[in-house]
């Protein structure tokens, strides 16, 4: 049995081929050249890293994997290759036949102070035909000060506008008022369906394993697909190719370690990088004795290889394994996330690169209680991906750049089974069936240069989801009751959806020193959580559209103004967006959401609209970096079945919001950071009446979030102190001093309307917070044999 | 039973969390009806209390609903309820003896003195489901479970496997109610468990550091099972989630869902019971 969607994908494979064999020289003489940009001291490929052809006032920008390619007319050139904190490197080239260029940038951090560096700065925020994105390198989330020491990816990412977080501490982050699940989170092109450690304090993304992260707020461009709000695209590091390096971390509650280095000189490198925690080490000294005998870590492995077989042909292997463990006398539970990807870049000439992916993705939980009991049992859920994905970039010419390609996935849901475990239990087996489903995407997309000021984008995804037998569908009537179901058999695809997504945009570019664009994204959504709670928990389940759930829908439309200021260090930004979104899905009241076949029968559904304009200053300051935003966002659902079917704010509608993160070096040796965050406070319901009913006061409820938690503020500080760096050294190291929540402000993470113990009668609010002032110490290290 | 295993481990985790209390000021609201009482087939007088909502932070005790007329009817017949003190109380009872049987629509007919929001009379039906017979309990001490260990109560019986049964069960200790509020109370739908012989079943656990709501050897254990409707099985879970509020877990605050008509607050029960009785070992 050949699916359609897998015909599909290797029709569109075969596209290409024939394109390259129709492409005939161009009727003037025009040359391309091309190449990849990398980090000297480690091979590394630098992403978005800037090509500027002086004499054209014109250039391109490297891709995710650190290729570029330009096409001009013959020619004398002089090309600047730079990158953000790298030396710029010029080269002049005579264009009589194509050229393969390929650079190694040198970091000038190491400079500092010593030589001044006159530099090319990046304009990219202006002349890029892009927005709503925002990109962050490592280096730059390593400063930001963090929660216990923990330098975290998405804590990073809830500090830029129009992102938040869904709680104190929590790893889920709302963009432009979407929900959670809402967001596309890709480790190496691998979807991590749940990012949180530790119930969410902490991510699963371990900073030394990371080498940037890339989030699209909107104007996604057609390569995504299959979340409404955001892509937040993470990429492993690469590993170095010239020599071995050891960098490791000891941390108040964690340790992490990470060896790189060459398999094969300049052709082959690897990493894999590891971090634990270590505070149920501590538990057993604990006073307060229910605490002494849990056992509570995490832990996760990042494996990378990667092979540069020949000019043309480089291919990756990369991996990432985490777990959380929590377990004491009574019960046990672990969960976790698994990825793997095998990639293969080619380049089939100057013009047509490939990326050819595997992917895989698995995210799993298990709980129970010990056996032996009669009530032993075991529960397991999960959730798997399968999936190929073919990208191509075309650049045609100096002024189109075509990119198209597909994927295909194929999902396993294994919603929840709980099963007796032992020869004592009497507990009975309790299954949701497991369900299977494809999604298909494919692609194409152009970017073109119209005259010297105009860049126009447009494209188009045209996605497809559809469920696969075995699989039983419940029939539900008026009241979300079930009252039948057919029975589907095996292989037998009994629903399917498509989704046509136009993605468009312009650019116009004034003088390179300040630009308008706009955009506009229609974006499906097929999968989503069963998740009710503003936080949620690693038990949230995924569940599928189906002839039951049709596929949210969500149109953006934004529109910005771009201007740098002193040569590209200061960026600054404004952008308005308004979205509208279609079968947004909310829960009835008291949804039982766990282990409940009938979920279905749960769901309510409505449409959603948000919209803001966001402020972004962004400073790239020899000493002075980081960014101030400012954002106004508003977000609204309107749900059959829930709050009398009347529109009430979304739970992550917080109208006002302000991040300041700044970054200053001192020195050498000392680095100061400090971020400061303030946001509306979330909307919440509160009760309003309160009626007597078996000896207990019972809340009677306001509409749905007619009330809001007090604004939420917080003070964050770090102080770096670095070694001494000498080029004979292989040895260095940093202390890192931070202090979370420096001003101890007592953020509502909830309130409870609680009843005196001692006089029934008195009821009061009270607020529950998760942390005063924290203070911790990182010790990071770094070893290499160069 | 699945479900509180692991609020129980997640909970430890969140003894870290810190609370103080609040002023939060709230809007007023109109006051409802609240019916609150429920008949049984013991041989006993049932009591149902009518009183009136009040804002939120009122902090006195809600305003009594007197002088009310309360009937039940059980489909042949009207049986009359009396204010326990006249024009005062606002409890009505039944005559000593009454006797609910299994297999019967229960609906009980409150017309009142004045109206209230508008509303001057509702009723509210509950059918009285058969339970099946508890054969024993016991109950057995977790010295390692919590800071100074839970107790667990234990049943033994038949879980028909033909229906699905939802379960209420109270604790006396002593002769005295231990489950006296309905937040106590605990309710259980037969989902994993259908059909099994349940042998020593968990049904409750008692904290002991909590030294008013817990056991000691030698005491009287009395555990009361009674067969319960799906309404007044989701009116009790929903009382109990209604009180608090746990971003990871609880779904946006909603109103309780209860039986009576035309507006009012509340649940008018009809169940069945069986007893087990056993005395704490050591």
């Amino acid at each position: 049995m050949i699916y359609a969607p897998l015909r599909l994908l290797l029709a569109l494979f075969f596209i290409p081929m024939t394109l390259m064999s129709v492409a005939s020289p161009d009727k003037a003489k025009r040359f391309s050249i091309s190449g990849k940009i990398t980090d000297q001291s480690s091979g590394e490929a630098l992403v978005g890293a800037t090509v500027f052809v002086r004499e054209l006032k014109t250039g391109t920008v490297t891709d995710v994997y650190g290729n570029y390619s330009l096409t001009l007319a013959e020619g004398e050139y002089h090309l600047a290759f730079s990158y953000i904190g790298y030396l710029t490197v010029e080269r002049v080239v005579s264009l009589h036949k194509d050229h393969r260029i390929s650079v190694e940038l040198m970091t000038h951090q190491r400079e500092l102070n010593e030589v001044v560096i006159t530099s090319e700065r990046n304009d990219r925020n202006v002349v890029k035909p892009e927005m709503s994105t925002f990109r962050m390198d490592i280096k730059t989330i390593q400063q930001i000060p963090a929660l216990m020491g923990e330098v975290d990816v998405i804590k990073a990412i809830q500090l830029l506008p129009g992102v938040q977080s869904v709680g104190e501490g929590s790893s889920g982050f709302s963009v432009r008022g979407g929900g959670p699940d809402q967001n596309l989170i890709l480790l190496d092109e691998a979807t991590v369906y749940n990012a949180s450690h530790l119930m969410g304090f902490f991510s699963v993304f371990n900073n030394d394993a990371i080498r940037d992260v890339k989030l699209y707020k909107g104007d996604i461009p057609p390569a995504y697909g299959g979340r409404l709000a955001s892509v937040l695209d993470i990429r492993m590091n690469e590993g170095n190719s010239k020599k071995f390096e050891i960098n490791g971390g000891i941390g108040l509650i964690s340790s992490r370690l990470t060896v790189e280095g060459p398999v094969k000189k300049d052709r082959a490198s690897f990493v894999v990088s590891g971090r634990r925690t270590y505070a149920d080490i501590f538990l057993p000294l604990s006073s307060n004795k229910a605490l002494q005998n849990n056992k509570l870590y995490f832990y996760d492995l990042n494996a990378k290889i990667n092979y540069r077989i020949n000019d043309n042909n480089q291919i990756f292997l990369s991996g990432y394994f985490g777990r959380d463990v929590f377990k004491n006398n009574f019960a046990g539970m672990n969960w976790g996330n698994e990825t793997a990807t095998f990639r293969w870049n080619h380049l089939f000439n100057k013009k047509l690169f490939l990326n050819l992916s595997l992917v895989y993705s698995n995210y799993r939980y298990n709980l129970g209680t010990p056996t032996g009991n009669n009530n032993s049992f075991d529960w397991y859920s999960g959730l798997r991906d399968i999936g190929i994905k073919g990208d191509f970039s075309h650049y045609l010419n100096t002024n189109n750049t075509l990119k198209y390609g597909a994927s295909l996935t194929y999902h396993m849901f294994d919603p929840g089974k709980a099963t007796g475990t032992g020869n004592e239990s009497f507990v009975i087996e309790v299954a949701v069936p497991r369900n299977y489903a494809f999604e298909t995407g494919v692609y194409a997309g152009n970017e073109q240069k119209a005259g010297t000021r105009l860049t126009l984008k447009y494209g188009l995804r045209f996605s497809m989801f559809q469920n696969i037998g075995p699989g039983t569908v419940f029939h539900y009537d008026s009241s979300y009751k079930a009252v039948d179901s057919t029975l589907y058999k095996a292989g037998r695809i009994y629903n399917t959806y498509i989704g046509l997504e136009p993605r468009v945009g312009l650019l116009y570019d004034f003088n390179s020193k300040h630009s308008i664009k706009a955009s506009y994204a229609r974006t499906y959504q097929y999968l989503q959580l069963a998740q009710n709670s503003t936080i949620g928990t690693p038990l949230d389940i995924w569940f599928a559209s189906s002839p039951n759930v049709k596929p949210q829908i969500a149109d953006q439309v934004a529109l910005g103004y771009f201007r740098n200021f002193r040569r590209n260090t200061i960026e600054t930004s404004v952008e308005a967006y308004y979205k509208w979104m279609r079968n947004v899905i909310d829960f009835r009241d008291f949804a039982n959401l766990i282990l409940n076949n009938k979920l279905e029968g749960e769901i309510r559904t409505g449409k959603a609209w948000s919209y803001g304009i966001e402020f972004l200053v962004r400073l790239n300051e020899e000493r002075l970096n980081g960014w101030v935003s400012y954002t106004y966002s508003r977000t609204f659902r309107q749900i059959n079945g829930i709050n009398g079917n009347d529109p009430y704010p979304a739970p992550y509608d917080k109208p006002n919001n302000i991040s300041i993160v700044l970054n200053y070096v001192i020195s050498k040796r000392f680095t100061v950071s400090a971020n400061w965050v303030y946001a509306t406070g979330a909307p919440v319901t509160f009760p309003t009446g309160r009626a007597e009913i078996g000896g207990k006061i019972i809340p009677i409820y306001s509409d749905r979030n007619q009330y809001r938690y007090e604004d939420y503020n917080r003070l964050d500080l770090s102080l770096t102190f670095y070694s001494k760096k000498k080029p004979e050294r292989h040895f260095d190291w940093d202390l890192n001093f931070s202090v979370y929540n420096a001003y101890n402000r007592h953020n509502t993470w909830s309130i409870n309307f609680t009843q005196d113990n001692t006089n029934p009668d008195v009821t009061y609010a009270e607020k529950v917070y998760l942390f005063g002032i924290i203070p911790s110490i990182t010790f990071n290290f770094h070893f290499n044999n160069d | 039973m699945i479900k509180n295993s692991f609020l129980i481990v997640i909970l430890v985790a969140f003894l870290l969390a810190c609370t103080e209390e609040i002023d939060v000021s709230l809007d007023s609201t109109y006051a409802r009806l609240v019916v609150d009482g429920s008949i049984a087939d013991d041989s006993a007088t049932y009591r149902i209390s009518l009183s009136q909502s009040a804002d939120y932070f009122l902090n006195e005790p809600a305003p009594r609903v007197t002088g009310a007329t309360v009937r039940i009817n059980d489909g042949t017949g009207l049986f009359d309820l009396h204010e326990t003190e006249p024009g005062l109380s606002g409890i009505y009872e039944t005559d000593s003896g009454f006797q609910a049987v299994p297999g019967k629509l229960y609906t009980l007919l409150v017309d009142l003195k004045e109206p209230i929001a508008g509303m001057s009379a509702c009723q509210a039906s509950c059918f009285l489901r058969p339970v099946t017979k508890l054969d024993s309990v016991s109950a057995m001490f977790h010295p390692d479970w919590g800071p100074e260990g839970v107790w667990t109560i234990k049943l033994w019986a038949q879980e028909p496997g033909n229906e699905v049964n939802y379960y209420m069960f109270n604790l006396y200790r002593n002769g005295k109610l231990l489950t006296d509020t309905i937040t106590k109370k605990v309710v259980s739908d037969d989902k994993y468990i259908n059909g099994s012989y349940m042998n020593g079943v968990d049904v409750m656990y008692l904290n002991h550091a909590h030294k008013w709501e817990t056991i000691f050897p030698g005491d009287t254990i009395i555990l009361q099972m009674s067969g319960i409707t799906e309404e007044y099985f989701n009116f009790i879970s929903q009382v109990q989630q209604a009180g608090y509020n746990i971003p990871f877990f609880t779904g946006p605050p909603a109103n309780v869902t209860g039986n009576i008509s035309d507006g009012g607050i509340g649940f008018f029960a009809a169940f069945s019971n069986t007893y087990a009785r056993n005395t704490v070992k050591n």
